[in-house]
């Protein structure tokens, strides 16, 4: 429901993993079989080798250094920058106007409905029920409209068939209300509130 | 789960539109094991970009020149006592293996699809264990103590303890918790399997 980046995640953990393993196979099998070193010597030479030829062929008359190192500063603080950027897309999605009417009837100006409407109507009927411990609601932007998320403790033992359908009942009554529906998911937990009953089963 | 017989009855990209937003909720996002290694590959790269940054500038180097490095990856075997060499090989052996099972294996969660009249409805096994739970109870017409069933996806495990004196009937169990799952209609059906033990609990 929120817009984490799955495949993305998939993507780049999968790449890093593959490194990782291919570094520390290396390592382990240099360790392991002194018949390795050899052949990591002379592979280390010619890379080393390739690398200050490049190096020496991109090194301005007169100064000391190559100017590739700036180009590799900038890379590397190009690659943080990324790495940030992945991290603050973990878990977005969140929003506060839940849909918004732009061309409408014509009239002037547009309507908007901020997602706090669905919320504290659906939490506010949620909590009445007695199979219910506790719920939250949250909306999140999804397919370009909005789309609901409730999250039910209900009491441990209650069957998730009846208590899908009173959610159910309450997400169709808020329907009718707003005039228009969103993509909902309902999700049923044990949360830490019907923990502290005792609980029938483990895991 | 297009077999849900809710579902029948509805435009096919409805279904499909649940469908994805079920997958979502049925699964990790992978989200922690991204954000580790976000912070892995910034640390190492921060590490990187200080010292060819003091290298560009021409200024002296923090821990090691660049150069310094290279060298002494390319002595790599001999340069460091092989059992620390081949401990760290390892540990980054395993850490690779971690990002890289994290980003293949499917990632279940412990959750179930359950049909809903409205939207997608998704249920912790936990939940769905105490309903089962509590049918075998009263089935059985024992305590909360005496019953434990474990949830996992293809299988339902319900193990009972019966009072010392009162027979219990496992058939009889086996068939009221089948009846549970059917009602609450999971998909995919797991099988249910009953376990009544065979030393009794006294006074319940």
């Amino acid at each position: 429901m929120n817009q984490t980046p799955r495949t993305l995640n998939r993507i780049l953990i999968t790449i890093l993993g593959l490194k990782l393993m291919l570094a520390g196979g290396i390592a382990l099998a240099l360790a392991l079989v002194p018949a390795l070193a050899g052949w990591w010597h002379a592979v280390t030479a010619q890379a080393g080798a390739n690398l200050q030829a490049l190096l020496d062929s991109t090194t301005v008359p007169g100064q000391r250094d190559s100017w590739l190192w700036i180009v590799v500063s900038l890379v590397l603080l190009l690659l943080v920058l990324l790495m940030i950027a992945w991290i603050a897309q973990q878990g977005k999605g969140r929003t506060g106007t839940i849909a918004a009417d732009f061309d409408g009837d014509g009239a002037p100006g547009a309507v908007q409905l901020s997602s706090g409407v669905a919320e504290q109507a659906l939490r506010a009927a949620l909590q009445e029920r007695d199979s219910i411990l506790h719920a939250t609601v949250t909306a999140y932007d999804y397919d370009g409209g909005g789309a609901l998320r409730i999250r039910v403790v209900p009491r441990l033992g209650v069957s998730p068939q009846a208590v899908a359908d009173e959610v159910s009942d309450l997400v169709e009554a808020l329907d009718l209300a707003l005039g228009m529906s969103f993509p909902v998911v309902i999700h049923l937990v044990a949360g830490a509130r019907s923990r502290l009953v005792r609980a029938d089963r483990v895991r | 789960m297009s077999h849900l017989d809710v579902d029948s009855d509805r435009p096919a990209h409805e279904r499909l539109a649940d469908e994805r937003l079920a997958n979502r909720e049925l699964r990790s996002s992978r989200a922690t094991a991204a954000v580790i290694a976000a912070v892995l590959v910034s640390l190492v790269s921060l590490y990187l970009l200080l010292e060819a940054a003091l290298k560009a500038l021409g200024q002296q180097p923090w821990l090691a020149l660049p150069e310094q490095i290279a060298s002494w990856l390319h002595q790599l075997p001999g340069n460091t006592s092989p059992v620390i060499l081949a401990a760290c090989g390892a540990l980054i052996l395993l850490l690779g293996l971690f990002f890289f099972l994290q980003g293949v294996l499917p990632g279940h969660l412990h959750r179930h699809r359950i049909p809903g009249r409205r939207g997608v409805v998704v249920v912790d096994d936990e939940v769905l264990a105490a309903s089962l739970a509590r049918r075998a109870r009263t089935e059985a017409q024992v305590t909360r103590e005496q019953v434990l069933v474990v949830v996992s996806r293809a299988l339902v495990e319900v193990r009972l303890r019966p009072t010392s004196g009162t027979p219990v009937n496992a058939d009889a169990i086996q068939l009221a918790v089948e009846d549970e799952v059917r009602r609450a209609r999971i998909s995919p059906v797991p099988q249910v399997r009953v376990f009544v033990s065979s030393s009794g609990v006294v006074g319940q």
